[in-house]
């Protein structure tokens, strides 16, 4: 297909930006960037995943500033990114040490740990609470303050993984540690057969609803049996980069909320000894898309005819900025081209 | 005190306070920039527990800044946007450097009540451990009777 460039519309397309004002000024009230980083914190951490980019504040200003579309959101986080320098990469983090908000596991009852449901919407009933539109902020923010005042500190422990017990015993396969320098795929085009390191940063940073869907293919028939969230943690994890001036010592740069997830498959080992594993693990609090990371990666782990197990077809097709951006150019002018189409259709009428 | 201990509280700090003390420092020494606070980018390196390899799960933005008193160096890189607490973390760097601090103590209580408010948010978390009661007879699905089995 070839393409001819056009000009004109200039300045139907300045009053097109302009309308967009007009239909966010249909009320005086306005959402301030604090309320949407607290209160549509799952919103955010969404654009934050699939931007590849955490910034709680310039996610909810991003969220903001297009209508709360998030493709547009991931796009401008995106963007911004590209304008800055990447003068640091952190020390390895270790999710072990991770400060644990969430943990549940479906494969076993009694944990070491425990599980801890945390916040979650999987126990409520999912009715509209009418009474919302009259909740007073500042008195809620009073309320929490008032419960955290109120609570007996509990010493934080480390929960160590599920799997790790499972590996003790042989269960699961056991690797050496690898410290290849990891692909980037942002610096990098995708190859194929793909890094493992490119393969987990890709699905990081994939659409939620594209890996979801390609999830519940695989676990519809269109893949391996039905895995076991062996386990699933959320919670903070502690950045740290080299001291600039004194290489041995770190230094603290902040925290970032994770999801991560490790299901359990079916043995694939020819005697059938082992259980295999699946790892996903995301930004925020995002638990569908860690969930479906990890079934995912066992996917391609195991190969096979169907699409989640196709690498290329999966790695390839997730990228919210590349298949929004792919789809959102077939409604710019293709007068040339269609003109073509139509006169082909003509000659054979005729 | 090591770095990482020393910069988790001053970046857990209110930008207020930190500004309390880098002020203290300014009142005896004149701090001399040698990186002005701006804006770049940390990669978040991971392991990955199944295979053991690392892997990139995305970007930070952060903020750093470099002073010098007296000749000595202080850094400060500091997760978001805030230029100005960078800058002042920074000089409480060089200022520690040049071993011209007074106010660990302050640190110190600072870092009690951040622990503080850690453990009060965990109880609270803790309160949503299960406590699983099996209805039916007993099924080999816990840790231990797997292993057993």
């Amino acid at each position: 297909m070839t393409y001819v460039a056009v000009s004109g519309g200039k300045e139907a397309i300045e009053a097109s930006i302009k309308l967009l004002d007009f239909y966010k000024g249909g009320t005086e009230k306005d959402v301030e960037i604090e309320a949407i980083e607290n209160k549509l914190s799952l919103l955010v951490d969404r654009v934050m995943g699939e931007a590849g980019l955490y910034s709680k504040t310039y996610a909810a200003l991003a969220i903001k500033q297009c209508e709360g579309s998030m493709e547009e959101a991931v796009f401008l986080l995106r963007a911004y990114r590209s304008t800055l320098t990447r003068n640091y990469y952190t020390n390895v983090v270790n999710t072990s040490e991770m400060r644990i908000v969430r943990r549940i596991s479906a494969a076993f009852k009694d944990i070491i740990g425990g599980q801890i449901l945390g916040a979650s919407y999987d126990y409520t009933h999912r009715l509209i609470n009418f009474d919302l539109d009259k909740e007073k902020a500042a008195e809620l923010r009073r309320e929490v303050l008032d419960m955290l005042g109120a609570q007996e500190p509990e010493e934080i422990s480390l929960c160590p993984r599920v799997s790790d017990e499972l590996r003790k015993e042989g269960l699961i396969e056991q690797y050496a540690q690898d410290d290849k320098p990891p692909h980037d795929v942002t610096m990098s085009m995708l190859e194929f057969p793909a890094d493992r390191s490119a393969r987990l940063q890709t699905l990081a940073r994939a659409d939620t609803g594209f890996i979801s869907g390609l999830a519940y293919s695989a676990l519809r028939g269109f893949g391996q049996e039905h895995p076991t969230v062996g386990e699933l943690r959320c919670g903070y994890v502690e950045l740290c980069v080299p001291y600039p001036l004194d290489e041995q010592e770190e230094i603290y740069i902040g925290e970032v909320l994770l999801t991560e997830v490790e299901c359990f498959n079916k043995a694939d080992d020819k005697e059938q000894l082992k259980l295999a594993v699946g790892y996903g693990a995301v930004f925020g609090r995002n638990e569908t898309k860690a969930i479906s990371m990890a079934v995912i990666d066992r996917e391609l782990d195991h190969g096979g005819p169907y699409p989640t197990q196709n690498e290329e077809f999966v790695l390839m097709h997730g990228d919210s900025l590349e298949m929004n951006g792919f789809i959102s150019h077939l409604k710019l002018p293709h007068y040339v081209t269609f003109q073509s189409k139509l006169d082909a259709v003509r000659k054979t009428r005729a | 005190m090591q770095k990482r201990r020393l910069t988790r509280i001053l970046a857990k700090m209110d930008k207020r306070d930190v500004e309390v003390l880098a002020a203290d420092i300014q009142k005896i020494y004149t701090p001399l920039i040698v990186k002005e606070p701006g804006k770049t980018l940390a990669m978040v390196k991971m392991r990955d527990p199944v295979k053991q390899t690392l892997f990139y799960i995305g970007e930070v933005i952060v903020c750093e800044a470099a002073v010098e008193i007296d000749g000595v160096q202080g850094v400060a890189v500091l997760m978001g946007d805030d230029t100005e607490k960078t800058l002042d973390m920074a000089i409480i760097d060089a200022a520690i450097n040049r071993c011209v601090f007074a106010g660990m103590d302050k640190l110190l209580n600072y870092e009690k009540e951040q622990n503080d408010a850690l453990m009060r948010e965990n109880a609270m978390h803790l309160k949503t451990m299960v406590c699983f009661e099996s209805m039916d007879q007993e099924m080999p699905h816990d840790l231990a009777a797997f292993k057993k089995a």
